[in-house]
């Protein structure tokens, strides 16, 4: 009895998993919750639910000066966590808001829907707090499940179900890549805590030309990069984000990706610090790859839905850029731009929710001929988030493109960024075109089908507010995405 | 010995799963798979992780490639027998496999512990995975809950046979 009071009250401290624990009440709660609630009525559900996130906040925010660890170390809620968890509370925030009616619209109310949201943002929580391989890995498996079946949830419709098992196949199958390079590392190091393994290889500096720690390196990465949507990995983005519920598709290119993100810059530079030679040079090609192949795909689409799909996987690619160059400015750069592409991707998905027909068929570019002018708010809000997306100053997409590339310069990539700003102008043309469509051509129809509903009005408005902040005073917010440097 | 003995296990591992994914017949492919999770069982005893071996054999290659089976047949997959050669040609690998199999373990098993242990060896009892498992990693066991939690919630709602007319459940 007395062995058993030691293990069991050992290194617990709920402060350090607090938010992700609120996540998971809520979660479970509203499960109960809806056996009660008729059917087909979600509404109280997704107020529950953003009740949830509110009050997750608070503890997110709490840990801000206040670093947690607990669980042997397998936890931290220190502020690159707190960052972290913002921006996924924003971006499940404004996916539940522009959720219901969408819901209604396609004939799927279901009450596993908003559960489900929290628990993914609970394990992209633990990803981002997680300083042990362990709960990393256990967090992404978390997130990636609730959002397989997320992506899947229209079972009805031909593309969803695409969608969900496309997504679940490549998934489990890049998750494998990453179980067997954390293997791999354990297997060298003889720890699965990330900062064991820094000080391991730093101590043991023979140990980082064995082979085994570069394949462990980069299986690890594989694994990410997957997650993040990189190219060569990115051949199921495009297919999971037009096949999935909308709502979802913006939830995923933002919350998800962020949460693989902030994971791996964990594991790079606090654990194969000694390596950054090597992932350095190898993250050097898949950013320009990823940049390239985004962009250049993005030109030839005509589904909007699609096109987004492709210019979040560009995206990524300047994410990435702050990573290869793994200083103050390039990684707090990543942070930030991540809860400004957050902004403006949601925004943009919260106008292709209000837009859409049932079935979501006429998402496409000349769908929204004239659309500008016949429904001028969302116009307007549209063109907002893509000159944001385009990175053209006073926008939050500019300000993070600028801290990224400067980042790149100041650690000697010039190259990188010069590859990076080209990009930039290749994606002008595709985002430009949807606004040209918008207010030069004819309008076909009135888009009398076309009902502004408070919730999508809600996300857009923070969207738009949280663009512009960002765009026009940066300073601040950077500020704290520096302070949130764990290096 | 100890060696050999990773090596021959390893080598069964490997192309018992090999043969696995290249068999038209899912039942022969479940099969090989199972050899394959004996000859890792055989290893994990190997490095000294019993428990971690018994598992193996018990929830792998006795629960879930049971219920493999069981879903194979539910869903009548087995191709016609004819399109794999004659008899004795079906048989020789399996019986090759499960014979090497057999002998490993009558080895491991009677083998002394002095002679058996080549490889830097830590004996990982029960206990003491229990005591890592809860003390170490607790955090990792409550999200596996969670995560079990929802996959199941996920599993029932992909699964639940869509009612014609909307009523409320009694």
């Amino acid at each position: 009895m007395d062995n058993l009071m030691q293990i069991a009250m050992q290194n617990v401290n709920y402060g350090s998993i607090m938010p992700s624990l609120v996540l998971c009440i809520f979660g479970m709660a509203l499960l109960l919750i809806n056996v009660f609630l008729p059917r087909g009525k979600t509404t109280p559900a997704s107020w529950i639910a953003l009740i949830g996130l509110v009050v997750t906040a608070v503890f997110a925010a709490r840990g801000w000066g206040d670093p947690q660890f607990g669980f042997a170390g397998h936890v931290a809620l220190d502020k690159f966590a707190s960052f972290s968890n913002i921006i996924f509370l924003f971006s499940a925030g404004l996916t539940i808001l522009m959720s219901d009616e969408y819901l209604q619209r396609e004939g799927y109310p279901i009450g596993e829907y908003y559960p489900l949201i929290l628990f993914a943002t609970a394990g992209a929580m633990w990803m981002a707090s997680g300083t042990d391989m362990m709960t990393i890995f256990l967090g992404l498996e978390v997130l990636s499940i609730s959002l397989y079946i997320l992506a899947g949830m229209f079972r009805g419709q031909l593309r969803s179900n695409e969608a969900g098992l496309k997504y679940f196949l490549l998934g489990a199958f890049s998750t494998g890549f990453l179980v067997y390079g954390i293997a791999l590392i354990y297997g060298v190091s003889g720890t699965t805590n990330v900062a064991d393994i820094g000080m391991y290889l730093k101590s043991h500096p023979a140990m980082l030309g064995n082979p085994m720690t570069i394949a462990g390196m980069l299986l690890i990465s594989v694994g990410f990069l997957f997650k993040i949507g990189a190219a060569p990995f990115h051949m199921w983005a495009p297919d999971v984000y037009q096949g999935a519920p909308t709502p979802i598709t913006a939830f995923m290119s933002a919350g998800p990706k962020a949460a693989a993100l902030v994971a791996f810059v964990r594991i790079l530079i606090l654990g194969l610090d000694g390596l950054q030679g090597d992932w350095t040079s190898l993250l050097w090609v898949l950013a320009v790859l990823t940049m390239t192949v985004g962009n250049i795909i993005a030109i030839n689409q005509t589904n909007i839905k699609r096109m987004l799909a492709y210019s979040s996987i560009s995206h990524a690619g300047y994410a990435l850029v702050g990573l290869v160059a793994a200083n103050q400015i390039g990684v707090s750069g990543i942070l930030f731009y991540m809860l400004a592409y957050t902004f403006m991707n949601l925004g943009a998905f919260a106008v292709l929710v209000l837009a859409g027909k049932k079935g979501e068929e006429n998402l496409t570019l000349e769908g929204f001929a004239g659309f500008g002018f016949k429904r001028p708010f969302l116009g307007v809000a549209m063109s907002i988030f893509l000159i944001s997306l385009m990175g053209i100053p006073t926008t939050a997409g500019f300000a993070g493109k600028f801290y990224i590339f400067a980042g790149a310069i100041k650690a000697g990539y010039i190259w990188l960024a010069v590859l990076g700003v080209l990009n930039s102008a290749v994606s002008l043309y595709y985002y430009l075109r949807v606004m040209v469509y918008m207010y030069f051509k004819e309008p076909a129809e009135d888009y009398g089908w076309v009902t502004l509903h408070a919730g999508a009005v809600i996300s857009i408005i923070i969207s738009v507010v949280g663009v512009f902040y960002l765009g026009l005073i940066p300073g601040k917010v950077m500020e704290m995405a520096r302070m949130a440097l764990f290096f | 010995m100890a060696a050999i003995l990773f090596y021959i296990l390893s080598a069964v591992a490997l192309g018992a799963t090999l043969i696995c994914v290249t068999r038209r017949n899912p039942v022969h492919a479940v099969i090989y798979l199972v050899h394959a999770f004996f000859a890792l069982a055989m290893i994990f005893y190997l490095f000294g992780a019993p428990l971690v071996a018994a598992w193996e054999v018990i929830i792998y290659a006795g629960a879930i490639m049971v219920l493999f089976m069981f879903i194979i047949m539910m869903l009548e997959l087995a191709p016609d027998q004819t399109t794999e050669g004659p008899g004795w040609k079906r048989w020789l690998p399996v019986l090759l496999l499960s014979g090497t199999l057999v002998v490993c373990t009558l080895l491991l098993m009677f083998a002394d512990a002095e002679t058996a242990s080549g490889v830097p060896r830590y004996y990982a009892s029960p206990r003491t995975f229990g005591y890592a498992l809860f003390k170490e990693y607790a955090l990792a066991v409550e999200i596996v809950s969670f995560q079990l939690l929802f996959a199941a919630v996920g599993a029932f709602y992909v699964g639940r046979r869509e009612k014609r007319k909307p009523r409320r459940a009694p």
